[in-house]
């Protein structure tokens, strides 16, 4: 079990407002940082998170492609997505990118799920799914702009990165962070990793001509506890990330507003006919039997 | 009194019905009027137990932090969720059968308009009888009906979207499948207190319609003037005051047609 | 490695050529990350394929497989052209001043002079320095011809030609005949126009890259510091110690060698490749490079005489001439071999050596056996089938063995090749060779070195033991040895002397810990020994701290001097795990030991200038310490430490002359002292430089009728077919792991877009490769990351090939793949210097199943 300080609650799904204990103890929000100018597409972080979380081996079939498989699986939480993207000039840019939940500040899968407890947001910025309270509902899946969350149809239930929360709590960097072989991978606080991540984008603009180099953090979902330096970030569709990554309105506005509101409507509807059949009674066949006349007549208040 | 063709309702499948009626048994009781056929009674009841299967499975996913104890009974959360969409199919199915089945009876009325704009009188319980051009189904009837089959086209359409997910539909029809399944899904629950409660014990006398077939004819001239004028061919409010008299004189009971 | 994977964040630029360190030595590959980060360090990869290393460049240029001697030398040219030379390092610290002897030709039509047409072989010696001192100034005469030689006295050899010890030079750099001028000649005929003609580099990207890689050396600056970086892309071709030779003489060029961030740095495709190379894993040598006697050693002292180097060097210059010591080498490893048996009067039984009267290497061997000669083979920690060449070949050859010994962790190829792909039940009836499978240790199972490229011992400790029956090699190898012993013991036998002999004193001989041979191998006194310099003594019996305590004597024994040092009366060094490194340069002196003596960069005496001030103060190894009078640093100072600057030393110890040598004398090369253009054995042109000499002169083909190579440009066989090792697999053992089959499952053929589109090819569809001798079934990864080029304008493809499929493993077993190898396509023929096949750069067709 993770450490208490390490791991504190801040968000859990199915909750409104605060969480028991939430701003009782400041702790540091946690950062990976995956710098794509220095990943060299080793795959190591791939076989660490594998083997970290003791996950089963599934066949893969050739792709036409040297990316592990097309897309994360349930059980394969960490891929790197390799991509060829052709240039104006006809030359061609190989770019690898580590893809695995972002751990946004704000995040989509957590807004959408309906299951309390079943996913959480810890203080740090990690965003775990316990799969004990996991329904299956799959609504993570779609609030969740990264495509990141998979269901597995043995369990019924759906996984994703938990960026090592069970190693991050007992103060140890994720598995992919301790396997991978350039540093391109980095762990450490928001702060830090920002800073050295500006000050690689900077590097790249002043002193290797990646004019556009920069930092992914996208605000649209309240930053991300994972962060990328680009050779160009504005353009982060050809790593294939989203340029804008949002969370769907609907499961904002519809879950802290409308379902309670509409949830009550509807609790309303037991509540009045109760009240009816208190207030004005059944509505018999007729005739009724006159009604009684006389001192126990009943007394209309 | 075995059922008979003779009754007013046109039913969409004679085939099905009389396939039914050889299934199960329907007894008139003299004073009393056939109401719904063993089809029609066999389809409510098998949309009543999808619609609250799927209802208590769906509640679980609704919100699992006040429906969690509804999960055991359906083998946990997951399988809760696994099971709901096939409840909900069956719920749909056996609701298009019967929405086929009472599709005639249901179509909208200049009197069913009538009814509408005297439902404060209805609702209140000021008018003891329903209106004399009341049918075979009220306006109150129809609108939960026509609600429910338009539930119904909200629930397939997004709960196939739901169920394939947002990796066949996308995350954005997912999302808003989602908020529309739910809203459907309240405007029933809230229809549904109002169906039980004046099936049961707002309006007693009805729940039998839907166990054994038959009602009294005093229910039927009360709630349903004109279906009972259509299928007995005498006046409701003669009946009915005949039968006051009766009751005011002496105890006989009303003759059977 | 002259320097070490964790100097190489210590560069400032990095030309990766022939190797693909990002996906082939991804943990080493982290220290150029280090120097692009740290130091700005810019990265030019040169390379048939877009690789991952390549994604990760500032400047990739994609060339001709087998084209690189041709881009080397138009860089060589232009650094010349555009003065981005070190002068000061190439006039002190190469033999660039040193004059050639009247006689040299540069190869205009592909010959250099010497050439024996009949027996392909270079007579060498118009390949050697002038005698004669100072010619700066002194009108060009013509030396005379060699002296007359004595009559030789039948029978004997003639006396192999020596360097002259007085060489004749010229400061100046003018004299015709130097080295500097031949070099300037042997490279005008490489520009622009030619490279971009030979190697398909448009010319703007080739002077792109050649600026880029020589802008260390701008305006004579002598601070910034280049690498390069190459593995078996290079070795693996018909040229490919030139290749090496061409890379190495443009670094003496921009003064890169002996300088933290610079060298020439060989990476290792295995973990203990290294090791296995420094302990004679070669035929041609004993451990410590020692050369392999021959025939006319017909004692001791003859073999001493022919292997120890005299010095040769300008007057005025110093030269430390280290070879010089290898009778003490020698005698301290017999010795080791022998003990007591090596005597002083029995010539410490030199006799028991073998005598190597031929060529024995890797491609010979299966030969051999190919034709009948060699009939058992012993197959440990390697796959021989798997690693061909031309595997159809090896597995044929083993068919005609009589027996065969593979000692694997897994059913492999070799031990299998009787149900190779093709071989029917019928044919297996007539297959008689017996094959014996005796389960080996993983190297997680083991204890024992690993010598990385970077030279460095380290020791590793058993995480598991051996599996089941598995046991330790040194068992196996204990096992047999004593069990040959007791055979010779009672059967006698034509020699029983090295066997019987042979030093085995092991605590337990059954199972020897590896430990107690790493202090063998070390080496110990024997006597009591005293240097008189300093006083000192070691005790008879204690280890050995150093290989400049050994003797000739016969009173020191040492395994290997290189290694002496590496486990001394202090411990075992290779097991230490210190982390400091004061100077920041990576140096790490107290973790493991590296051979030479612990020093961490090769030739670190060529990191300073003349008067022993580093060239750029702020990455200082070594330097001159007037006040000691000493060489001091942080590195080990590889040099002879008392010899002040103004001797003029030179900084290349191991050489006779003392210098970097840009041209290689007499018969350090078989095929020329200057590195020239040669077309790969299968090619899809004739040399551009000289048709008439379109291949390597000296090369060796083979003439079985299994031997058959595409002509050059054959039409059938036009296509340009490379192989190569993924990240996610391990040459041919990771097929059986999970985890490395769910990261890559399949073998794949990589096809450029554009040949793809031509053949109506789609990705995920069978391909068919046919070379000349085999063909491949794989399916087609279609890719833009390998153009199509324009060769001498003529538009051509290239396609790649992982090595690591074969019949056995868990796809094969799944009958998933065709159970075609890579290696069954490539062609039978060999380096004549290194004896390396040419696995990269050979001629295939494609078509679709």
């Amino acid at each position: 079990m993770a450490d208490r300080k390490a791991l504190q609650a801040e968000m859990i799904s199915g909750h409104s407002g605060a969480s028991p204990g939430l701003g009782m103890q400041r702790d540091l929000e946690v950062c990976k940082l995956v710098d794509t100018t220095t990943c060299i597409g080793c795959k190591a972080c791939e076989v660490a998170c594998a083997e970290w979380n003791d996950m089963p081996f599934t066949p893969t079939t050739f792709d036409n492609t040297y990316q592990t498989m097309p897309e994360t699986r349930w059980n394969f939480w960490n891929l790197i997505k390799f991509n060829e993207h052709q240039n104006p000039d006809g030359t061609i840019q190989w770019l690898m990118r580590k893809d695995q939940c972002m751990h946004c500040a704000d995040p989509g899968c957590l807004a959408a799920c309906p299951a309390d407890g079943a996913i959480v947001k810890y203080a740090n910025g990690i965003v775990d799914f316990n799969q004990e309270n996991c329904i299956g509902c799959e609504f993570c899946v779609s609030g969740c702009p990264f495509e990141i969350p998979r269901f597995n149809p043995m369990t019924k239930k759906v996984y994703k990165c938990t960026l090592c929360s069970d190693r991050v709590g007992e103060g140890l960097e994720p598995a992919c962070i301790k396997a991978c072989p350039t540093g391109c991978l980095k762990f450490g606080s928001k702060d830090d990793m920002k800073y050295i991540a500006e000050e690689r984008a900077k590097q790249l603009r002043d002193n290797f001509g990646w004019q556009n180099a920069g930092v992914y953090d996208p605000q649209s979902v309240g930053g991300t506890h994972v962060i990328y330096v680009l050779h160009d970030a504005t353009d982060p569709e050809r790593y294939s990330l989203p340029k804008n990554p949002t969370i769907p309105w609907s499961y904002t506005v519809w879950k802290w507003l409308f379902k309670p509101v509409l949830g009550t409507f509807a609790l309303f509807g037991f509540l009045g006919v109760i009240a009816h059949y208190i207030t004005s009674g059944p509505r018999v066949a007729q005739p009724e039997p006159p009604e009684k006349e006389g001192p126990d007549a009943g007394i209309n208040v | 009194m075995p059922a008979s063709t003779s009754s007013s309702v046109e039913r969409f499948d004679d085939k099905a019905r009389n396939a039914f009626e050889h299934a199960g048994k329907t007894t008139v009781y003299r004073g009393e009027l056939l109401r719904h056929p063993v089809y029609t009674r066999v389809l409510h009841w098998a949309v009543a137990l999808f619609f609250f299967l799927a209802l208590f499975t769906g509640f679980g996913i609704y919100l699992p932090w006040l429906f969690r104890w509804f999960t055991p009974f359906f083998g946990g959360g997951p399988l809760s969720r696994v099971m709901h969409p096939y409840f909900g199919v069956g719920f749909v199915f056996c609701f298009g059968l019967q929405a086929l089945n009472w599709l005639k009876p249901m179509i909208w009325t200049a009197a069913d308009s009538r009814w509408m704009r005297n439902i404060k009188g209805v609702v209140s319980g000021e008018e003891k009888m329903d209106p004399p051009d009341t049918g075979f189904f009220n306006a109150g009837q129809k609108v939960q009906f026509w609600e429910i089959v338009g539930g119904c086209v909200v629930y397939l359409i997004t709960g196939v979207v739901l169920w394939a997910g947002a990796r066949t539909f996308g995350r954005i029809p997912v999302a808003v499948s989602y908020v529309l399944h739910d809203i459907s899904a309240l405007i029933m629950l809230g229809g549904i207190f109002i169906h039980i409660y004046l099936s049961t014990i707002g309006e007693p006398g009805t729940f039998q319609s839907m166990i054994r077939g038959a009602v009294s004819e005093a229910w039927a001239w009360t709630f349903h003037p004109a279906w009972y004028k259509q299928v007995t061919g005498r006046d409701p409010q003669q009946d009915c005051e005949e039968a006051r008299r009766k009751m005011n004189s002496s105890t006989k009971p009303p003759k059977q047609s | 490695m002259t320097n070490g994977w964790i100097d190489i964040k210590n560069t400032d630029m990095m030309l990766i050529m022939g190797g693909n360190p990002a996906e082939n030595h991804p943990c080493g590959f982290k220290w150029a990350i280090e120097a692009k980060i740290h130091r700005n360090a810019k990265t030019i990869v040169v390379d048939p394929r877009l690789t991952r290393t390549a994604a990760n460049a500032d400047m990739y240029v994609q060339i001709r497989a087998g084209a690189d001697i041709a881009f080397l030398g138009g860089v060589i040219k232009y650094a010349i052209e555009n003065n981005r030379i070190a002068k000061d390092y190439l006039v002190n610290y190469t033999n660039a001043a040193f004059i050639i002897k009247d006689g040299f030709s540069l190869p205009e039509d592909g010959l250099f002079s010497g050439f024996d047409a009949e027996k392909k072989v270079y007579d060498k010696k118009t390949w050697n320095y002038e005698e004669g001192g100072d010619l700066a100034g002194k009108p060009v005469v013509a030396t005379p011809a060699d002296k007359p030689t004595p009559p030789l006295a039948p029978g004997a050899t003639p006396p192999a030609p020596a360097l002259p010890p007085n060489i004749a030079f010229d400061l100046s750099l003018q004299h015709p005949r130097c080295v500097y001028q031949l070099l300037k000649k042997q490279y005008e005929r490489y520009t622009p126009e030619m490279v971009e003609r030979i190697t398909g580099i448009p010319q703007d990207q080739f002077l792109k890259a050649a600026d880029l890689f020589t802008s260390v050396r701008k305006d004579g600056d002598m601070k910034k510091v280049a690498t390069i970086i190459y593995a078996v892309g290079w070795t693996q071709h018909s040229f490919g110690t030139q290749i090496i030779r061409t890379a190495a003489m443009l670094q003496l060029l921009l003064g890169n060698v002996g300088r933290a961030g610079g060298g020439v740095n060989a990476l290792r495709g295995h973990s203990n490749i290294q090791g296995a190379t420094d302990m004679a894993g070669i035929f041609d040598i004993l451990p410590g490079y020692l050369k392999m006697p021959n025939p006319t050693d017909v004692d001791l002292a003859a073999y001493l005489k022919r292997t120890t180097p005299l010095v040769a060097k300008p007057d005025p210059w110093e030269s430390f001439n280290y070879w010089s010591n290898t009778s003490k080498f020698a005698v301290s490893l017999l010795k080791a071999f022998y003990g007591p048996a090596a005597t002083k009067e029995n010539d410490f039984a030199f006799n028991y050596l073998p005598k190597i009267d031929r060529n024995y290497s890797w491609v010979n061997i299966w030969n051999d056996m190919y034709e009948g000669k060699v009939k058992g083979l012993f197959a440990f920690g390697m796959n021989g089938v798997m690693i061909g060449p031309d595997s159809n070949k090896n597995i044929d050859a083993l068919k005609k063995a009589d027996w065969l010994v593979v000692c694997e962790i897994y059913p492999d190829e070799t031990s299998e090749f009787w149900r190779a792909p093709g071989i029917t039940a019928e044919d297996q009836k007539k297959i008689n060779t017996t094959v014996y499978r005796l389960p080996g240790a993983g190297f997680a199972e083991k204890d024992g070195t690993f010598v990385n490229s970077a030279r460095w011992l380290q020791w590793k400790n058993i995480a598991l033991p051996p599996p089941g029956q598995a046991r330790l090699d040194q068992e196996i190898l204990a096992t047999i040895f004593l069990k040959v012993r007791e055979l010779y013991k009672k059967e006698g036998g034509k020699f029983p002397d090295p066997v019987l002999n042979a030093t085995f004193a092991y605590t337990n001989p059954h199972n020897p810990l590896l430990a107690e041979v790493a202090r063998e191998i070390n080496g110990k006194a024997l006597a009591d020994i005293t240097d008189p310099k300093t006083n000192i003594t070691i005790k008879a019996g204690q280890q050995l701290p150093g290989f400049a305590w050994l003797k000739d004597d016969g009173t020191t024994i040492s395994g290997n001097w290189l290694y002496c040092g590496s486990w001394t009366e202090a411990g075992a060094m290779m097991q230490r795990r210190g982390t400091d490194d004061p100077s920041g340069l990576g140096i790490y002196p107290n973790w493991g030991w590296s051979w030479p003596a612990n020093r961490r960069v090769l030739y670190n005496r060529a990191s300073c200038d003349m008067e022993g001030k580093p060239w750029d103060p702020s990455r200082r190894q070594v330097w001159w310490d007037d006040a000691k009078q000493s060489w001091v640093g942080v590195d080990v100072p590889d040099f002879k430490v008392d010899s002040a600057p103004k001797d003029h030393m030179g900084p290349f110890i191991m050489n006779p002359d003392g210098i970097g040598r840009l041209f290689v004398p007499l018969s350090g090369m078989q095929d020329g002292p200057f590195p020239e253009f040669y077309e790969p054995i299968e090619s899809p042109l004739a040399n551009l430089l000289h048709p008439k000499q379109s291949n390597n002169p000296v090369v060796k083909k083979y003439k079985t009728d299994m031997d058959k190579y595409a002509k050059t440009g054959d039409t059938e066989f036009n296509i340009i077919c490379t192989t190569y090792r993924l990240t996610e697999h391990y040459h041919y053992w990771t097929k059986n792991n999970p985890m490395n089959v769910e990261l890559v499952p399949e073998p794949f053929v990589e096809v450029p877009a554009e040949l793809a589109d031509r053949m109506g090819i789609r990705g995920g569809e069978k391909v068919k490769v046919t070379s000349a001798r085999a063909y491949y079934i794989a399916k087609a990864m279609v890719t833009r990351r390998i153009r199509p080029m324009k060769i001498d304008g003529k538009e051509t493809f290239q396609i790649g090939i992982p090595i690591h499929w074969g019949f056995r493993g868990i796809v094969e077993d799944e009958g998933k793949t065709a159970k075609t190898l890579a290696n069954q396509l490539t062609p039978t023929v060999i380096d004549p210097n290194a004896f390396t096949p040419e696995f990269k750069g050979f001629l295939v067709k494609i078509e679709k199943v």
